[in-house]
């Protein structure tokens, strides 16, 4: 019996040693996100009141996981209130009162249709469905750390991502590109500036003390741990530093995973010939030397001076032209890579056994050796990830779709789909709707048309209910649409909309707006914040925004913009006095109310009772109730035109869709 | 260690087994105004010492042996490499070539407890018996921005809770119209790790911090747009409710929250403003904290303005020293002697003012004073009058809320390279903190990308020899 013991032990060890490549459990193989899709059997209903009720599959599942706890669907919303919604939905901007009518007076069978692939082809749809996975990859256009450098040219990425959506570019495709377009279609601009995904991560520069093993190990992390959250939905990165604790996730298969970028290094791929390099070096040198002088002197200087000769730097700044464009990307060289260990606590000094390229073991065959020898190891990695019988991929792109519909996605952890995250509140929808995915060759649209044309996402959200209130307060089970506050990018952009400032232009470089001066201040390098000269591109889309890590627009942040630093799987929706300050005192809230009030008064020639009518439409998508007519006609009479139209972006009906 | 993750019972529960009936009773209506307030006060894990923190922020990283860890042996071998004994570091700049520098301040005892602190601390040191001295403070890294990330939020990286966020989160705050977490940073600029450092991270924004500025508007927002009357606005915020109360009055707990939020708004803007206004202190206190005096004058304010806030319940202030180009910080690259002089010049006298105000108010029980800052300097010479960055041994303190004063902890070995005796971590420093407001750093988390995070991330240790 000792014997055996020993031995086992020492077989352990030896094991250790080689990092094994794994043995599961039938326990951990079981977890239903690691199992093959289903192809579950639609439900079926007698009753002619749930026939109705059931207008394509999705409404089958809904329905019968209401019927399972004694619940019943809502009625449907308005047409007025759905048409407010959809807007919202496809596009972040409120309707017209004349779209809204438009709508409402459509008596044609397909005018539901009509508006969903209205909608889907409006160029406003890649904007709202960009700024989503632009959260899951933290997506910003600065360094972040100590000098949070600008990465000028990340801006190509996004109006990448917003250019897939539009076109409906299929997902696994999208993957592919982000992953590794720069191995497979190495001569594509979209390909290469999809790939500057590896690069997304913040990056740690930092005076003196430059570790470059460190800065690498923390490089390779973030490529690792993006691939985890944003793909995959699992929480890869909690096996950095050890075994997962609870889900089927070795340390050996982080790193194996990891090992997949350990050719990959970072490529400024140049948009511009060698000699117009040379110029912008040469013209910049001279100036970055005459700042470097500059700012140790003002180190030595007192306050009042000190402020001088900031002045004087900013101005050297400003005459710095900006550099060459170049392609945001990055590179696989095979003759450089990275040794790939196991690290013991994550720390780069503390190397464990060394460890080849090989997918997450909990997904392949017991001993599946690890991949020797690729030319385009990221392209493999892609490869695995969208295949058809990745359990993972499809489904947890679908579950984000679908909560970026609902609020609350079919599993609530959408980054999350491992033992720790939510079980699937409807397990075979997510399967149905994943098969659905897949079998349309991966169309993002294919699937906001069917969750769009479904009766559970057309219910009311004011049903009152008193018994599903009780048992599903959160409204699991869908029995009715669940009322949100808009986004701060909807919330924004809706304010310019209605107010009539919005400049619809499209893509290309970062807009830099103006804010107060104690914010820039704050700043470590000031000068940083140029702000665009052109005043009507400070009205834009709060997409085309610069995503600065060191500093956010207050106006977003409260609102409860992401920080950008790590993925975000879902928006959190506060509630708090600041948003209250902020759209009642601040400087973009009262430039806004300065337009709607001198739109109101040129529409309503200052006749009150048309102006709260108005003022509704635009705002509300609908007519006052009574009563609050009543209220807002009062208040019209008596309050100056200014405090009236920013009452009005301050309403509730204004900031929540039904 | 214990695992990272752990399961805890919810408040609820244990606030059940904790106090049965009395306490569940004294939670519901805790939890009535929670309904509409997410700041509401919540009651702590475990009896509080501490109902405020303030954090006096040395940023750039003072020098522990200019300061309180006198090193005799470190001017006898001035001039000298170090020892081989003395074990290897990592510096930002300084080689293993670079010679010892001996302080040039000289070490005093002070009060009943007669700990030792330098003439370069005068002020301070007439409270050393409030005062708790950690002399075995170490971190983990040796820059700026990750160092400042980790003093702050407990990792090396930007995107976490700060300390301020973490413990409004926990406890909620006592004011109803003030912000429950202020920073009050240096008007010289900006420090290396940004404002993420100070931020609410993961948390949602209601945590987040508000920071206050200079001259007549601190916080922004919070004074009416120009040219809007007062008679107009409060008229405004009466109909705005009416108008949002017609449309949905009674049937969701958001919307109603989001009334409660603007009438709470209209409060902070109505009353906030002369809890900002030091000018009505009386001529001694001014005097007292050196406002009105070249050097002084811009930390004076801000102490006694920090005094004023948890004075009103405000959770967690924190006052910076230093910002802009690292010469304006503690950051003695050059010249340590000049730099240092410089700001404790500035930062002294308020210090002790603040400790003294709040001692003779009956707040300093309640009120948890740490300094610090992201790390020590080097006891060779960069150049050879400035010192190098050092995380390894350092000193910091606390003072009030529970802290048992006149007490010194650790020690750093005899020429102040390394924490050696009893050393403690930031991660220790954030446990303490935490414990003295009640707080229980496992009870604390937030579920956020799979993981229960925490501030301490995975287990700190109550400095039990100051509590």
């Amino acid at each position: 019996m000792r014997t055996l013991l020993a031995l086992t032990i020492c077989l352990e060890l030896v094991a250790a040693n080689v990092a094994p490549l794994g043995k599961y459990t039938a326990v951990e193989r079981r977890h239903w996100a690691f199992q093959p899709r289903s192809n579950p059997a639609l439900p079926k209903f007698e009753s002619q009141a749930d026939k109705n009720f059931v207008r394509n599959p999705i409404d089958a599942f809904v329905l019968a996981r209401l019927k399972k706890a004694e619940l019943a669907p809502s009625v449907p919303a308005s047409k007025e209130v759905l048409v407010r919604r959809v807007y919202f939905d496809l596009t972040g901007l409120p309707p017209t009162p004349q779209q809204v009518q438009a709508f409402v007076n459509d008596k044609k069978p397909d005018a539901w249709p009509r508006l969903i692939q209205q909608l889907l082809d409006s160029p406003h749809y890649g904007e709202r469905w960009g700024q989503h996975w632009l959260d899951v990859v933290r997506f910003a256009e600065t360094d972040g750390f100590e000098y949070d450098t600008h990465r000028t040219e990340a801006y190509r990425y996004r109006d990448y991502v917003i250019r897939a959506f539009q076109n409906d570019k299929p997902y696994d495709r999208f993957i592919t590109e982000q992953l590794a377009g720069d191995e497979i279609a190495p001569q594509e601009q979209e390909s290469v500036i999809a790939a500057g995904f590896n690069r997304l991560g913040p990056l740690r520069k930092n005076a003196g003390n430059q570790e470059v093993a460190s800065s690498r190990n923390e490089v390779l992390t973030e490529m690792t741990n993006a691939v985890g959250a944003a793909l995959l939905g699992v929480t890869l990165g909690c096996a950095r530093c050890h075994d997962h604790k609870f889900d089927p996730i070795r340390q050996s298969d982080y790193y194996r995973m990891q090992a997949y970028f350990a050719s990959t290094l970072e490529n400024d791929f140049p948009l511009t010939d060698r000699e117009a390099r040379t110029t912008w070096e040469a013209t910049v040198k001279p100036i970055d030397a005459q700042i470097k002088k500059m700012q140790s002197e003002m180190a030595k200087a007192d306050p009042v001076k000190q402020e001088e000769i900031g002045k004087q730097i900013a101005q050297l700044e400003s005459t710095k032209p900006p550099p060459p464009p170049t392609l945001y990307s990055v590179k696989t060289d095979l003759a450089k890579p990275s040794p790939i260990h196991l690290l013991a606590r994550g720390e780069y000094t503390a190397k464990g056994d060394s460890v080849g390229m090989r997918p997450m073991g909990i997904m392949l065959p017991e001993g599946t050796p690890e991949d020797k020898d690729l030319q385009q190891p990221r392209a493999r990695l892609a490869g695995w990830v969208t295949s058809k019988e990745n359990p993972l991929t499809a489904r947890v792109m679908v579950n984000r779709i679908w909560q970026y519909h609902f609020g609350q996605g079919i599993v609530v952890t959408p980054n999350d789909f491992g033992r720790m995250g939510g079980r699937p509140s409807h397990p075979e929808l997510l399967d149905f709707l994943a098969n659905e995915f897949v079998q349309s060759g991966y169309s993002v649209k294919h699937i906001h048309k069917l969750i769009l044309s479904s009766s559970t996402w057309m219910q009311a959200s004011d049903t009152k209910n008193v018994k599903a209130s009780t048992d599903d307060p959160e409204n699991k089970l869908l029995w009715k649409f669940s009322r949100r506050r808009l986004t701060a990018e909807e919330l924004r952009d809706s304010m310019l909309m209605v107010s009539g400032n919005l400049n619809t232009k499209q893509g290309g470089p970062s807009v830099i707006v103006p804010i107060e001066k104690e914010l820039v201040a704050a700043l470590y390098n000031p000068t940083q914040w140029k702000v665009t000269p052109d005043p009507a591109e400070h009205k834009r889309r709060s997409i085309y925004l610069l995503v600065k890590r060191n500093l956010h627009l207050p106006m977003l942040e409260v609102f409860d913009a992401p920080d950008a630093l790590v993925s975000c799987a879902r928006r959190e929706s506060s509630t708090h006095a600041p948003q209250a300050l902020e759209l009642l005192n601040g400087t973009f809230s009262n430039e806004q109310a300065e337009a709607l009030a001198a739109k109101l008064a040129k529409s309503s020639g200052g006749k009150p009772e048309k102006m709260v009518d108005q003022a509704y439409q635009l705002v509300a998508g609908r007519l006052p109730s009574l009563k609050e007519r009543q209220v807002a006609i009062e208040f019209a009479r008596t309050a100056t035109p200014h405090e009236f139209a920013l009452a009005m972006l301050n309403l509730s009906a204004f900031i929540y869709v039904n | 260690m214990s695992e990272h993750i752990r399961y805890t019972r919810n408040r609820r529960e244990f606030l059940g087994d904790a106090f049965c009936g009395f306490g569940a009773l004294a939670y519901g209506a805790l939890e009535a105004q929670a309904a509409t307030n997410p700041l509401a006060p919540k009651l702590p894990h475990h009896a509080a010492k501490a109902k405020s923190v303030i954090f006096l922020f040395m940023a750039g990283g003072p020098s522990h042996m200019e300061t309180f860890d006198p090193k005799p042996l470190l001017n006898q071998l001035h001039g000298q490499k170090r020892p081989a004994e003395f074990g290897d570091v990592k510096y930002q700049f300084v080689t293993s070539e670079a010679k010892l520098l001996g302080t040039k301040r000289s070490f005093k005892k002070y009060g009943k407890s007669g700990i030792e602190v330098s003439d370069l601390l005068p002020h301070t040191a007439e409270c050393v018996d409030d005062l708790a001295v950690i002399r075995s403070c170490h971190g983990d890294m040796v820059v700026h921005s990750a160092a400042q990330y980790q003093l702050m939020t407990g990792r090396i990286i930007p995107g976490f809770p700060s300390m301020g966020s973490w413990t409004v989160y926990g406890l909620g705050t006592e004011s109803n119209s003030l912000p429950a977490y202020c920073v009050l940073p240096d008007p010289h600029g900006a420090l290396e790790a940004g404002q993420p450092m100070y931020l609410n991270g993961f948390l949602p924004a209601v945590y987040q911090p508000t920071t206050m500025r200079p001259g007549n508007k601190p916080v922004l927002n919070l004074s009416l747009p120009q040219g809007v009357q007062i008679e107009d606005r409060t008229k405004t915020i009466k109909y705005l409710k009416a108008m949002n109360q017609a449309a949905f009055a009674g049937e969701d707990n958001e919307l109603e929250a989001r009334i409660a939020a603007y009438d709470l708004a209209f409060k902070m803007q109505m009353e906030a403003p002369e809890v900002f206004d030091i000018s009505k202190e009386d001529e001694s206190t001014k005097e007292m904290y050196g406002i009105g005096k070249g050097p002084t004058d811009d930390y004076g304010r801000r102490c006694l303005l920090a005094r004023r806030l948890v004075e009103k319940g405000v959770r967690f202030v924190c006052v910076t020293s230093g910002g802009g180009p690292g010469n304006l910080q503690w950051d003695a690259h050059d010249d340590i002697e000049e730099n240092h002089l410089r700001m404790a010049k500035q930062t002294d006298q308020p210090v002790a003012a603040l400790l003294k105000d709040l001692k003779r108010r009956g707040l300093l029980d309640q009120t948890l004073v740490l300094w610090g800052g992201e790390f020590g300097r080097s006891p060779e010479s960069q150049g050879n009058k400035g010192r190098d960055h050092h995380n390894l041994g350092f000193s910091m303190w606390m003072a009030g809320g529970g802290i048992k004063g006149g007490t010194v902890v650790g020690a750093t070995d005899a020429i102040g390279l390394k924490a050696i005796e009893k050393p403690y971590h930031f991660r220790d420093i954030h446990t303490t903190v935490l414990n003295q407001m009640g707080l229980n750093q496992h009870a604390l988390s937030y579920m956020h990308l799979g993981r229960k995070e925490r501030l301490t991330e995975i287990e700190g240790m109550v400095i039990k020899e100051i509590v």
